[in-house]
Order: structure tokens, then C-alpha cells, then sequence
């Protein structure tokens, strides 16, 4: 074969590869200017959406076209609002329950835009997009990852027009604009941890969990404090597996909690699917947190903790409404029903034992327990 | 001889950007004989080879074997036409086995399986029908030299080649090697095969050729029958004028040991033994030859003396003063110039400009300093004069010195070297790879130097070098001097010598 | 550390540590074909996700994880010939153009899984295959002969690639290739179609590598895979370029992570301690394979395009 040959054969699957990618995205034509966040939503919502904002997902990252070119909000009125979270927004974890609130307030308030970039797993992608968003006039930029932190703090003060929204984290480094906002996930990890106790038979219960920081040690140690709340007896086995997407670690690690005996499980952070997946095989029933993971296994999840962060965003909105661009932050609990406890119907939980949990919720209101004291 | 030759080549024209390698080269070859293409570096000989081989297309001229036209296009064609290669640099993969070199892009028996027995089988009939012995099962990373070469010439008996281009074959043989590899040669001329032998070492060249066709500049300038030719003449052909192959040596008195080593002791790259008790004088108004194969310690030998590697063992001293494990500027205080076997690697650097290479090893001398800063006018002026005075053929003084020819480069190095007034001088492969005329050049320069009252240690690998040049002859095997001997001794003990049979032994057999 | 020592715990980590090594040892032993022949290929992780999505959404949507398992092969066959096309035809800076592959894999397998699928849906996986009377055996048997289909299958790639490496004619090409292009080719062995099969073969295992990790595991995500693609390439070096080294750089460090998870289940290794000791498989790996690195050499032409006649 010549050389001419092979080169044109080069770019005969050059050709193909970007007619694959053309098929792809031009599966729905008439909706290629959706945002992903409106799209992937899984809540009843209407989607309405919002053109002149095209959010395409390649390499992890999201390369933002033509936001400029539509300020229709010249009358002040409507908000744009802008994402940026580390895993996809249908994670079923972490970064769906923000993209889910969104879409709850563009329901609810005059939305001119919503923009998403999902997956930016690495920190410097973040900021290249919040100070893109920031740079293109959006009213609220949202900084969905504790990591994002640093990048904030840089980014924040060359834009004092722009709110700044950054959890989870209980921070705002002093700045005018920057809201810092949190879940208090340990009072529904501790509510779940009593329902947990109280299913258990081997008197052993296994969590999996990402890295001990943040949002996921809250989850772990409020899940832990609640079962031994329960029944000082029981074994709770911890295995933080040390990273956030390894979602073959995350089934080992469940492996390893049935092998040890448990047979009551749990797990935070995006990574878990591939724990929810042993559950299911070995029948053994999981509790979900950040978002409702009954569709990942609905035989066996019991209930999981949602996190509605719409509480805080209608906050920061009416603050903003009010003039004051940040400098707060907000948590969402069990009193302000930021968290909800939400059971799956398909798993038949006793009366007693539902009962033990909404005990321990009136006690997290009412202030007579501390999940993680 | 047959009416028909096995090969004509007719016109072949190559040409490459800016350079014409092949100008209308006819070039013909009759079974059982061996016609040698002879000429210098560039002359265009490998160029030729590899539009027969099919490695390369003519863009002009016809080939024909037997009478028939052929096309060429590759290897595999060449293969097909009976036609085989012995490459100068090893086509040998080094970490399969014997067997294996030979089976690789040949049909299995076995079908997809390979068939590494009946290849053995076959290696060793053929091995000894040849004189070719070698271990089928070795793999050849562990040969020697010369049997890696037996590897190459049963890789093309096994494909049953009938004419078969030997590139330099000799390069890296000892004297016995290469007197057992022409033995070899003349069975296959005398089973009808038809050799094309390519060298620059005359004396092989007379040796085994019938007829020689020699190539300079891309273009046929002379062919002869070797009967009648000599080695002054075929020098001729190859220049273009008259060459003086061995320099004329003035007598002149020796004097004190410059150079002197005691038991010297040192350890290779790789953590072996590679010098192993050597002792060694050189005296002042000599030229003493260090014969022997490479790779048997002699580079190690000059960068030990040069600074350049540690001793662990011996010592070493030039001039009186002992500069054992010194650093390559006191060996240099001492009174050493060295010429390095790598003139591109270790003795010069090839993006610099010439001016700038002929002040690597004077750039802290007073001389070229004005209050600390490089004197540019004193640098040129001092520059072009060594130029001029070694006949540095250069566009310029601000040329890159890797745009030079190999022969001029040596020439600048040697200019380098040789601007001071130095007690020792170690001239490692000084010619190899450079051109007759500049070979001349430089033989020239080293026995005026020696006239000069310079020790001068010579290393090559080229005994007619060797000879032309010595007074004294050490030869090196495996990190030892197995003698010392004057030029009166012949090639065969000298061979012998290199191959580790010590003096007395050499001189009984 | 008594807790360790029974049955249920000793055989889930070592079946734990057998089961993380098969998407390693697949891919590994492919990258171990391009590399004998002097391609490095860096694209193995971007292969690994795209078979990992294709696997994924075939069994989705047609119920059959054999038929997952032929998608993800089948498109690890386009990447392989798509990576020989870069390395070997357009000889692209190996080094470098492997990344562009993991690059182009890892946003492509993320685009389509959030365009076809959206919210992760688990699908069905492999059949385990309790093997008939092994698998009875008391503590061994449920280590090692009760395990998922694929696993069977990978290790038995490990002989078959020993024998084609060593024993055909096309593996006496492969190492000629990787050593000496220059000597294959005036053999009259093609050097570039040897390396596109070897690349393509690397390829279609790293296809398949990542098929059964999604299989395996009954669901994908975005990057599923977690850079496993590119422990695969460490574990060729490790393995010195063998397949029976790959195999037991492989187990080394599935059975470390395992272990490390195990410990920590149990408490053995303190909780405070967990995210140093996360790290531990890569740093046991990256020691073993300096040490090991010093005994062996790279094929000589490792990343070194092949141009006739120079």
C-alpha cells in the first residue's frame, strides 16, 4: 500500500470519528441549545430552557460558546445562574442534588438562564469556567465542591458585581460576595443510622465512603453516632476507600463489608453506585444520601437522605434581591427541610422501625439529640 | 566467466535534495567472481548497493539479472530475485536467537508455528559446508563479532542467494577473522556465486577481487582488473591524483618517557574489568600504535589518561607529573592533547561555530580574556590562523562545525590540539572515516609532531595505519598489552596477538 | 488483626484482589503486544471507557452481557486501528498522541453516556461459574474457582499470549520488530503491518478490558475506568514486557488493594490512617517496578517510528 494510501485512509476515519460525534450530538436536533442540567433532570419538573447558552461535555470539561450574546436580562429582572461541579449532574449523588435545586428555583423565579458544567474533576478546569461565567456577566455563579475553594478565593474579588456560591463549605474568606453554603448531613446520616440499628441482624453494619473530609465525614459519623444511639451493640465498619470516582474500589470495599459480616449498608460520594451494585447481589439493604438512589436498586435501599438545596438558594436569591452579594453561610437541616428522609415504598419497612426514625427527626429538631456531639 | 553477467546495472542515476549520489553508474557482475566497488565515504557505493537491494529507486537507468529487466522495490523483492545483503552495521536482532535471525520473514513448515528445529538443522549444514559454525541456539546478543557476521552470511545462504553485496564486511574482523571469512567467500565465488565487495582497505581489496570499479563523487572514475592494480593506484583513482599512503618518517632521537603508565586498573560502564593491569611507556619523539579489536579496552585507555574515567587501580604520569585520576584540566596542564574516537560526540560540538570549537579548551587562557570577558578580535585572529595553517576547508569561521565533512572536522580538532606545545598526544582512530586526502593530511601532521619531540599515542583499528605510522606496536586484547613489537613483525603474528595469543606463542605458530 | 484470619474475610480478598486484576491484566497484556513491537501506546485508558460505555449501554439495551462484551471489543478494534494509524502511519510522537486517544475516549465515553443514557441504570452481570468440584474445595475453591466468567477468561489470555509471543512465527515478528526494525524489514517482514496488528490487538483487549469492568461491575459513570489504563501501562514495564510478569504485577496489585481495603474494613488499619493507605498499591507498584526495572531492558525500539532506508 502506497503512503498516499494510508493517509487517505487516515482521514476517511478521521471523517468517521467526527460523523460519529455529529450523530451524537445531533441526536435532537431541536434541542442541541438545552443546557445539560435541564435536560438530564431527573425531578417532575417542566424543563423549560433557556437558548443562546450551548454546554457541550467533552474531555471532562465544558466549553462555553456564545453566553455574551444573550444579556437579555438588561432589565435586571431575570437571573443567570452558572454550575460547576466535579461528576456528571445525573450522579445520583453530589452533583445531581445542585442541578436538581436549580431547576427547582428556575420553577419558581424569573430564570433567564441556567448554565451547567458538570465533570471538572480537576480543579484548575473549575476556575477556568467559574471566571468564564463570572466574565460573562451571570448573576450567580455556583462553585459546587469544597476543592474549588482556593480557586475562588482568587477569582471571587476581580468580579464585585458577581454572587459567588460555594459548597460545601462553611467559609466565605471574609469577601462581600461570596456565600459559602452547607449540609448538615450528619442528622439525616444519624436518623438513617437509628433505622440502620434497628434492621441489622448480624449486629454489624458497613459504610463506604470516598475520603474523610467535608460533606462525606459529616454523612459517615452522623450514620455511626445514630446506630450506636440505637443499640450500643452494634459494629459499625467504616472503609473510606480514598477516592471520590473509583467505582471499582467502592464494590470492593462492599465486598469486604459482607465478608466482615455486615449485612445493613451505606455510602456517600458519587463512587458508591459500584457498592449499591454488590448490595443488590448479596440482597443486603442500602441506605442512600445526596439524592433518592432507589432506582439504582429498588429491592434493597431502604431510604435515602435528599438534600434539597433549594432552602439555601432561595436565601442567597433574597439576599441578593436585597443588595447584599454575600458574606453568609447558610446550612440546609432537618429543621429548615433542606434534608428530607425519603423511603423507598418498595422496601417494607415495619411500622416500629419507621417509627424509631421519625423519633430520632423530631429529636434533631427539637434539639434533644446531637447527631455527631 | 559466462556471456550473460547475473548483473548489469546500466546508467543508474539517484538523486537526493541537493546532492546527485549516483551519476550514470554502470556497474556489472558475472557469477563466481567478485567485483569490488571501491571509494571513498559519500563516494556513492551505499547509495548504489541500495537501489540494487531495493531499499532505494533509481530515478534513472536499468537494472537486468541474467539478461532479464527487473524493478527492485524492496527487500522482499531483492529476497525473491536471490539477491542478499551483509550490512556493514549489523542487521542482527539482538535479542532473538541465531535460529530465529535466520527463520524471521521466511515461511514456517509449521505454518503459523514457527520451525526453529529444522532451521537449526539446516544452519549447522550449511554452517558446515562454509566454514560458518555457529550455535543455532544462541542468542546473539552473546556472540562475538565475527560470528555475528557468520550469522549475517548464513541469513543469506539459508534464502539461497546467488549474488550477494558484502558492505564493508572487514570493518570489524581481526586479521585471522578476515582470512577465514575470505576462505568462505572464495567457496561461494567457486559454487557460482557472484560477490560485490565493498571497502576502502586496499590491500583486502587486492586480495580478493577479480575486477574493481571505483566510484568518486557519485560517478564511475576508474575500473580495473586487480591484476596489474596496486594499492598506489587504486589510491589514485579513489582521490583523483597521486596519494601518499605512508608518510615519510624522518629519523629522529627518542627521549625521556613522557608518557608512563603502571599497573593501571579500571572498571567499564557496565561494572567488568575493562583495563586489567597495564603498564605502558611512551617516549618523547615516537609514535608508539595500539593495535587491536575494538572493544577491548582501548577507548577506556585513552579517557583513563585523559581524565575523562577513574583508575581504580595503577597510576599514570605525563611529563614527570603524576596525573592519576586528575581532572581532565590538570591532565591538560600536564601537557596531554587528546583526540577523541567520537569527534562529533566527545571531540567537538557540532552547533557551535568553528571559532568557537577551536577555544573549547583555551577559553580561560589569558590570551583570549580582556578583563574577564572573551577578546573576539584576538579569538578570530587566532582561529584563522590554525585554519589556515591544518587546511581546514570552512565557508567560514562562524560556520556550525556538524556542516563540516568529517575529514575537515578532524582537521579543526587536530588544529585544536596541537596549538599548544604538548608533551603527550593521544590520537584515538584519528582517520577512520575520513578521506584518503585528509587522512594524508593528518599522518603528516602527526609525524611532524613527532619531530617535535611529542610522544604520541596512536590508537587504531586500521593496521595498515598502524604500521605506516608506529615506531613501536602494543597490542591490546581484553584490557592487556599481550606485546610490544616493532614494525618488522607480519600481519599474521600481529592477528594472532589480537585474537589473545600472547608474543612467543604468536611468533612459534 | 484475628478478625482477618477467617474464612469469609481470607477469601473475599483474595477473590477481591483476582477480581480488581482482570481490567489490569486485559489491558496490560494487550499493551504488552504494541509495546514488544516498539509502540507505546498511551490511548489504553480513553480505549478502556469507550469499551466500557459501548459494553455498558449494548447490555442495556439488549439484556446479553456476551453481546456487551463483543461491542466493547468490536469498537476496541476501531481505536486500535485508529491508534496504529497515529502511531505507525502518521508516526505521531508516541509520547504524546496517546493522550490525545485517553483524552478523546474519556470525554466521548462521558458525552454519550450523559446523551444515551442520562442517570445510571444497572444492567445485568456476568454469570459467576462455580467450576464444577474445584469450586468445593474449602477455602480455595471459593478464592479462586467461583468467580465471574471474565475472570476465567483473562487468565486464560496469559498462556495464549505467552505462546503467540513466543512460539508463531508472528510473535518472532512482534520481538524482531520491537528490537530491530531496520533488520525485520530487510527480512522482508513488514514492520508497519506488524505493528498495526499488535497495536490493534492491545486495543481490542484494552476494548474488552473495559467491557468487563462495566459488566462486572453492572453500571457506568464517568470515567469509570479511573485511569486503570494507565496502571496497565506501568504493568507492562513492570512485567518486563512478559506476560507472565504482567500477570503478576497484575495480581500484586489487585491483591494490595484489596488487602488495604480488607485492613481497613476490619479496623486493622485506623481510620485516620485510610487516605495514606489508599496510596499504598501505587507506591508497592511503582517500587517493585523500579526494582524491577533495573533488570530488564525496553525493547530497543520502544517509541521509535520506523522509516525505511535511513
Amino acid at each position: 500500500m502506497s503512503r498516499n494510501a494510508w493517509i487517505w485512509l487516515g482521514v476517511a476515519a478521521a471523517a468517521l470519528l467526527v460523523i460519529i460525534i455529529v450523530a451524537v450530538s445531533g441526536g435532537d436536533d431541536e434541542t442541541t441549545e438545552t443546557t445539560v442540567a435541564a435536560e438530564t433532570t431527573t425531578t417532575a419538573e417542566e424543563t423549560t430552557t433557556t437558548a443562546g447558552e450551548t454546554t457541550t461535555t467533552v474531555e471532562g470539561e465544558t466549553t462555553t460558546t456564545a453566553a455574551e450574546t444573550t444579556t437579555t436580562a438588561a432589565a435586571a429582572e431575570p437571573i443567570r445562574i452558572a454550575i460547576v461541579a466535579p461528576s456528571a449532574s445525573n450522579d445520583l449523588a453530589f452533583t445531581q442534588s445542585i442541578v436538581d435545586a436549580v431547576n427547582v428555583i428556575e420553577g419558581e423565579r424569573e430564570v433567564a438562564e441556567v448554565a451547567v458544567t458538570d465533570g471538572t474533576f480537576v480543579v484548575d478546569d473549575a476556575a477556568a469556567a467559574i471566571r468564564d461565567y463570572a466574565a460573562s456577566g451571570f448573576d450567580l455563579v455556583i462553585a459546587h465542591g469544597s476543592q474549588y475553594g482556593g480557586s475562588l478565593q482568587e477569582i471571587a474579588p476581580d468580579f464585585p458585581e458577581t454572587t459567588f456560591a460555594w459548597g460545601t463549605a462553611a467559609d466565605t474568606f471574609g469577601l462581600s460576595n461570596v456565600f459559602a453554603y452547607e449540609a448538615a448531613s450528619d442528622e439525616g446520616g444519624y436518623v438513617m443510622g437509628v433505622l440502620g440499628a434497628a434492621l441489622t441482624e448480624t449486629g454489624t453494619i458497613g459504610i463506604v465512603g470516598p475520603v474523610e473530609v467535608g460533606d462525606a465525614k459529616l454523612y459517615v459519623d452522623g450514620y455511626k453516632a445514630g446506630a450506636e444511639a440505637n443499640d450500643s451493640g452494634v459494629t459499625v465498619n467504616i472503609n473510606y476507600t480514598g477516592s471520590f470516582s473509583d467505582v471499582a474500589l467502592a464494590s470492593e470495599a462492599a465486598q469486604a463489608h459482607a465478608a466482615a459480616g455486615a449485612d445493613i449498608m451505606t455510602g456517600t460520594a458519587q463512587m458508591v453506585v459500584g457498592a449499591v451494585g454488590v448490595a443488590a447481589d448479596q440482597g443486603i439493604p442500602w441506605f442512600g444520601t445526596q439524592a433518592n438512589q432507589t432506582s439504582l436498586a429498588p429491592e434493597i435501599v431502604v431510604a435515602s437522605q435528599v438534600y434539597k438545596w433549594e432552602i439555601v438558594l432561595r436565601q442567597i436569591l433574597d439576599d441578593m434581591a436585597a443588595g447584599t452579594l454575600g458574606g453568609s453561610v447558610y446550612v440546609i437541616d432537618l429543621a429548615n427541610e433542606g434534608l428530607a428522609i425519603e423511603y423507598n415504598d418498595g422496601f417494607a419497612l415495619s411500622a416500629e422501625v419507621k417509627a424509631l426514625g421519625d423519633q430520632a427527626i423530631a429529636d434533631i429538631i427539637a434539639g434533644a439529640v446531637e447527631p455527631t456531639g | 566467466m559466462a556471456d550473460v553477467p547475473m548483473l548489469e546495472m546500466k546508467g543508474i542515476t539517484k538523486r537526493f535534495p541537493g546532492v546527485l549520489a549516483n551519476d550514470n553508474v554502470d556497474f556489472d557482475l558475472y557469477a563466481g567472481e567478485v567485483h569490488t566497488l571501491l571509494g571513498e565515504n559519500g563516494a556513492g557505493k551505499s547509495t548504489l548497493m541500495k537501489v540494487l537491494y531495493g531499499l532505494y529507486q533509481a530515478d534513472e537507468g536499468e537494472m537486468r539479472l541474467n539478461g532479464e529487466p527487473v524493478t527492485i522495490t524492496s527487500p522482499t523483492s531483492a529476497i525473491e530475485h536471490n539477491i542478499g545483503m551483509i550490512h556493514q552495521h549489523f542487521m542482527l536482532v539482538d535479542t532473538l536467537t541465531v535460529a530465529e535471525n535466520v527463520a524471521l520473514g521466511l515461511h514456517s513448515s509449521r505454518g503459523a508455528l514457527t520451525d526453529l528445529d529444522a532451521v537449526s538443522e539446516k544452519i549447522v549444514d550449511l554452517g558446515s559446508q562454509y566454514g560458518l559454525e555457529i550455535d543455532p541456539a544462541a542468542t546473539v546478543w552473546q556472540l562475538a563479532v565475527g560470528q555475528k557476521q557468520r550469522v549475517e552470511i548464513i541469513k543469506a545462504l539459508y534464502r539461497e542467494a546467488q549474488l550477494l553485496i558484502l558492505d564493508e564486511p572487514t570493518a570489524v574482523l581481526t586479521p585471522q577473522e578476515v582470512d577465514q571469512l575470505f576462505e568462505t567467500l572464495n567457496q561461494m565465488t567457486a559454487d557460482g556465486r557472484g560477490l560485490i565487495f565493498i571497502s576502502h582497505k586496499l590491500h583486502e581489496v587486492l586480495a580478493l577481487s577479480d575486477r574493481i570499479t571505483v566510484l568518486r563523487q557519485g560517478r564511475v572514475t576508474g575500473y580495473t582488473t586487480t591484476e596489474g592494480a596496486t594499492r598506489a593506484s587504486l589510491a589514485s583513482m579513489m582521490v583523483g591524483r597521486d596519494v601518499k599512503l605512508a608518510p615519510d618518517k624522518p629519523e629522529v632521537e627518542t627521549g625521556s618517557a613522557a608518557l608512563e603508565i603502571t599497573g593501571l586498573r579500571v572498571i567499564g560502564d557496565r561494572g567488568n574489568v575493562v583495563i586489567d593491569g597495564l603498564d605502558l611507556d611512551v617516549r618523547r619523539g615516537e609514535i608508539l600504535g595500539i593495535a587491536g579489536v575494538s572493544g577491548n579496552g582501548q577507548r577506556e585507555l585513552a579517557e583513563t589518561i585523559a581524565g575523562l574515567r577513574d583508575a581504580e587501580a595503577g597510576s599514570i604520569s605525563i611529563a614527570g607529573t603524576d596525573v592519576t585520576n586528575g581532572r581532565p584540566v590538570d591532565v591538560r596542564a600536564a601537557g596531554l592533547a587528546y583526540v577523541p574516537e567520537g569527534r562529533m560526540k566527545d571531540g567537538s560540538i557540532g552547533l557551535f561555530t568553528v571559532a568557537e570549537n577551536l577555544l573549547l579548551i583555551d577559553h580561560n587562557s589569558k590570551e583570549f580574556l580582556d578583563a574577564g570577558l572573551l577578546n573576539f578580535d584576538a579569538i578570530r585572529t587566532h582561529s584563522q590562523t590554525l585554519v589556515d595553517e591544518f587546511a581546514v576547508k570552512t565557508p567560514s569561521l562562524d560556520t556550525p562545525v556538524r556542516s563540516l565533512s568529517g575529514g575537515n572536522i578532524q582537521k579543526l580538532i587536530l588544529a585544536r590540539e596541537l596549538s599548544g606545545t604538548p608533551n603527550v598526544l593521544i590520537a584515538s582512530q584519528p582517520t577512520r572515516g575520513v578521506d584518503i586526502g585528509a587522512a594524508e593530511y593528518i599522518h603528516k601532521r602527526l609525524v611532524a609532531q613527532r619531530s617535535e619531540d611529542t610522544a604520541i599515542l596512536v590508537i587504531s583499528e586500521d593496521l595498515d595505519e598502524i604500521f605506516g605510522l608506529s615506531d613501536r606496536i602494543a597490542v591490546m586484547y581484553e584490557g592487556r598489552i599481550m606485546g610490544i613489537v616493532d614494525t618488522s613483525i607480519t600481519r599474521e603474528e600481529i592477528g594472532l596477538m589480537m585474537a589473545g595469543v600472547t608474543r612467543e606463542e604468536a611468533a612459534a605458530g | 488483626m484475628s478478625d482477618f484470619f477467617t474464612e469469609a474475610v481470607l477469601i473475599a480478598t483474595v477473590a477481591g484482589g483476582i477480581r480488581l486484576a482482570v481490567p489490569l491484566l486485559l489491558a496490560a497484556l494487550g499493551e504488552t503486544f504494541g509495546q514488544r513491537s516498539g509502540v507505546l501506546n498511551l490511548g489504553v485508558d480513553g480505549i478502556m471507557l469507550l469499551g466500557a460505555f459501548t459494553g455498558y449501554y449494548t447490555v442495556l439495551k439488549t439484556g446479553n452481557v456476551w453481546y456487551g462484551l463483543l461491542a466493547g471489543i468490536a469498537i476496541g478494534i476501531v481505536l486500535g486501528l485508529a491508534s496504529s494509524l497515529i502511531s505507525v502511519t502518521l508516526q505521531a510522537e508516541q509520547g504524546i498522541s496517546g493522550i490525545g486517544v485517553y483524552l478523546f475516549g474519556l470525554g466521548m465515553s462521558d458525552l454519550l453516556f450523559q446523551r444515551l443514557v442520562g442517570t445510571p441504570v444497572p444492567i445485568t452481570k456476568f454469570p459467576k461459574i462455580d467450576i464444577p468440584g474445584l469450586s468445593d474445595i474449602p477455602w480455595l475453591g471459593g478464592m479462586f474457582f467461583s468467580h465471574s466468567v471474565v475472570v476465567y477468561l483473562a487468565f486464560l489470555s496469559v498462556p495464549v499470549a505467552m505462546f503467540i509471543i513466543n512460539k508463531t512465527n508472528f510473535g518472532m515478528n512482534i520481538r524482531a520488530v520491537g528490537e530491530n526494525p531496520e533488520a525485520a524489514d530487510s527480512l522482508g517482514v513488514s514492520v508497519s503491518r506488524v505493528r498495526y496488528a499488535t497495536v490493534t490487538i492491545g486495543g481490542t483487549l484494552a476494548g474488552a478490558a473495559g467491557a468487563a469492568l462495566a459488566i462486572d461491575l453492572g453500571i457506568f459513570q464517568q470515567n469509570l475506568t479511573n485511569a486503570q489504563g494507565f496502571i496497565a501501562i506501568a504493568l507492562v514495564y513492570f512485567g518486563a514486557w512478559r506476560p507472565l510478569g504482567v500477570m503478576a504485577g497484575a495480581l500484586l496489585y489487585g491483591f494490595v488493594n484489596s488487602l488495604v481495603l480488607q485492613f481497613k474494613t476490619l479496623g486493622i488499619i485506623p481510620q485516620s490512617w485510610s487516605d495514606i493507605a489508599a496510596m499504598a498499591p501505587a507506591i508497592i507498584t511503582i517500587l517493585a517496578l523500579v526494582i524491577v526495572a533495573r533488570r530488564f531492558r525496553a525493547p530497543s525500539a520502544l517509541t521509535k517510528p520506523f522509516t525505511r532506508g535511513t
